[in-house]
């Protein structure tokens, strides 16, 4: 019986194991990056 | 397993950065900037070299003294290698070779009459996908950059996320009204013609549905999400990416100079690109290509692409009933259980980041494509400006009215003047120096909001980023893929959607261009 690998390592494409998982990292970056815009750049 | 790789690479690419950012910052390239006129990206360029430039300092440093033993630090920083190759091709062709094309085309302008980089849209966004295409078919990308050229798909979706804080509720309620009809004709047409071929020319009946997905909807993510549900083969999936690829890639160079020669508005081209191309990427880097110092046609075009997207649960549940019926040993599939587990979670992010902003988190809440009327803070127009306004006429009394109001003031002073000021610009019997100033006024009395902005320049940083790797990935091999049937069904479909695309767009053309 073959080893079953320690991680998953994504796909030729994505670092990430599915595209749900790379869909939530975008989610969590894009979060990142308003609430920095937000508290630090003026509205107008 | 480790994947950190042992290179100096790193190390030199943030040197290389951080170097090309003091140099800009200490003026010791002002004559190339000069040459260049990329003056108003010096700033940008010190920023960027700078954030970046460390990053790969610090990583490269990680890489070269310590020992990374296997794990998630490993495996996630051994992605920093590749981006920052990304980010310097990026910088290569932004800060150099853009306006370096851009002064021979305007050169050659001179010289044999024909600008061949305003022509054919040479730009960053383009040369980073030939960079990228070059890279990985002439040189193969370096082992130590493979983990972070799979990055880009992220930036990809990244971008598109952010792109929602652009967006204001009168704009998409105009846009999105054309976008769900025009979407699905195109995509219920692709999806019917690629089944009916696909019957016609005997594939089998889970390639014939992986296929029709791919085409109808969005390329490579609508292929992968209707796989389970009509069990296709991992060669059938395979085939059905290369042909969308191909189809992609090629519709990607071809649109914009189509675009250009039929003369295009921003709205009109975002709308055939978002309607016509096969894979949600490709719509992209055409938009960026077609505009890419502006954001006005990748908003058109992403607002396309999103309402197919959208579309997707329909088409995996009409593809799940067409197959059970014509095999008769289908295995049940979960519905729910597929749609819920393959909808792209991304666009929820993009609806959300536009409700945000409709509640005017990013902009003021009246904002309109996060634009707001200065009021007093409008930039005041000139003396001679106004001198030149006092000569003009009008006889309707409500606009003769706006313009004394400007007059007096030297700024527009109310929405409802710069409505009426702005029907006298665009009137055929206004003189053509009396129109600059009006131009001029009606760009004073909005402004932009800072917050907005900064999604701006970080959402083109996104695309950029995502759309030269995506280039890096693009390989011969994924290309010569698509083969045989699916080709031909492909070419059939994609020219049909293209050409039927762009006909939509010309006769809707008033429409969509408000």
């Amino acid at each position: 019986m073959s080893e079953q690998p320690k991680f998953n390592r994504g796909t030729a494409l994505s670092i990430f194991k599915s595209d749900r998982m790379e869909d939530i990292m975008a989610l969590l970056v894009s979060l990142g990056i308003v609430i920095v815009v937000v508290a630090l750049v003026p509205i107008q | 397993m480790v994947y950190t790789k042992k290179t100096p690479w790193v190390l030199i690419i943030g040197i290389i950065m951080c170097v090309y950012a003091w140099l800009v910052q200490q003026q010791y390239l002002a004559g190339v900037i000069k040459y260049l006129e990329t003056d108003k990206l010096a700033g940008e360029m010190v920023t960027m070299g700078y954030i970046f430039g460390v990053i790969g300092i610090v990583v490269g440093l990680w890489q070269q003294f310590m020992q990374p033993k296997e794990g998630h630090l490993d495996y996630y920083l051994s992605t920093i290698g590749g981006a920052l190759l990304i980010l310097l091709c990026v910088f290569a062709v932004k800060y150099g070779a853009e306006p370096v094309f851009k002064a021979w085309g305007a050169a050659a302008g001179k010289s044999i009459g024909w600008d061949f980089a305003k022509t054919l849209g040479i730009n960053y966004i383009l040369l980073g996908i030939i960079v990228g295409m070059i890279v990985v078919n002439v040189f193969k990308v370096p082992t130590w950059a493979e983990n972070g050229v799979r990055l880009s798909r992220l930036g990809l979706k990244t971008g598109v996320i952010l792109l929602g804080a652009l967006y204001s509720a009168a704009e998409l309620a105009e846009y999105s009204k054309w976008s769900i009809g025009l979407i699905f004709v195109f995509v219920l047409g692709s999806v019917g013609i690629t089944l009916f071929m696909g019957r016609r020319r005997n594939i089998p009946t889970s390639m014939a549905g992986v296929l029709s997905a791919g085409l109808g909807v969005c390329g490579v993510s609508a292929t992968v999400a209707s796989a389970p549900v009509v069990n296709a083969k991992s060669s059938e999936i395979a085939y059905s990416i290369g042909t969308i690829l191909l189809w992609g890639i090629l519709m990607m160079f071809i649109f914009p100079p189509v675009g250009r020669a039929l003369g295009m508005t921003y709205e009109q081209f975002g709308a055939w690109a978002g309607t016509g191309i096969l894979n949600s990427a490709q719509v992209a880097a055409a938009a960026l290509i077609y505009q890419p110092n502006g954001i006005e046609t990748l908003k058109v075009a992403e607002i396309f692409n999103i309402t197919r997207i959208l579309v997707l649960p329909i088409i995996v549940l009409w593809l799940a009933v067409w197959y059970v019926e014509r095999e008769q040993t289908a295995a049940k599939v979960n519905l729910l259980h597929v749609i819920v587990g393959k909808f792209p979670l991304f666009v929820l992010g993009f609806i959300v980041l536009f409700l945000l902003s409709t509640t005017g988190m990013f902009a003021p809440s009246h904002h309109a494509g996060g634009k707001f009327f200065a009021g007093e803070k409008a930039k005041l127009l000139k003396d001679e400006q106004i001198v030149v306004l006092q000569k003009a006429a009008t006889d309707r009394p409500e606009t003769k009215a706006a313009l004394d109001n400007l007059i007096a003031n030297k700024r527009v002073m109310s929405k409802e003047d710069d409505v009426l000021l702005r029907g006298m610009e665009k009137a055929k019997e206004t003189p053509k120096e009396i129109k600059a100033v009006l131009k001029d006024a009606h760009k004073n009395a909005w402004k932009t909001s800072p917050r907005i902005g900064w999604f701006r320049d970080l959402i083109i940083w996104f695309f950029a980023f995502g759309l030269t790797g995506l280039g890096m990935q693009i390989t011969v091999k994924a290309i010569t893929q698509a083969g045989g049937q699916p080709l031909i069904i492909g070419t059939t479909v994609g020219t049909i959607k293209a050409v039927g695309a762009l006909i939509a767009v010309l006769l809707l053309k008033d429409l969509i261009n408000p």
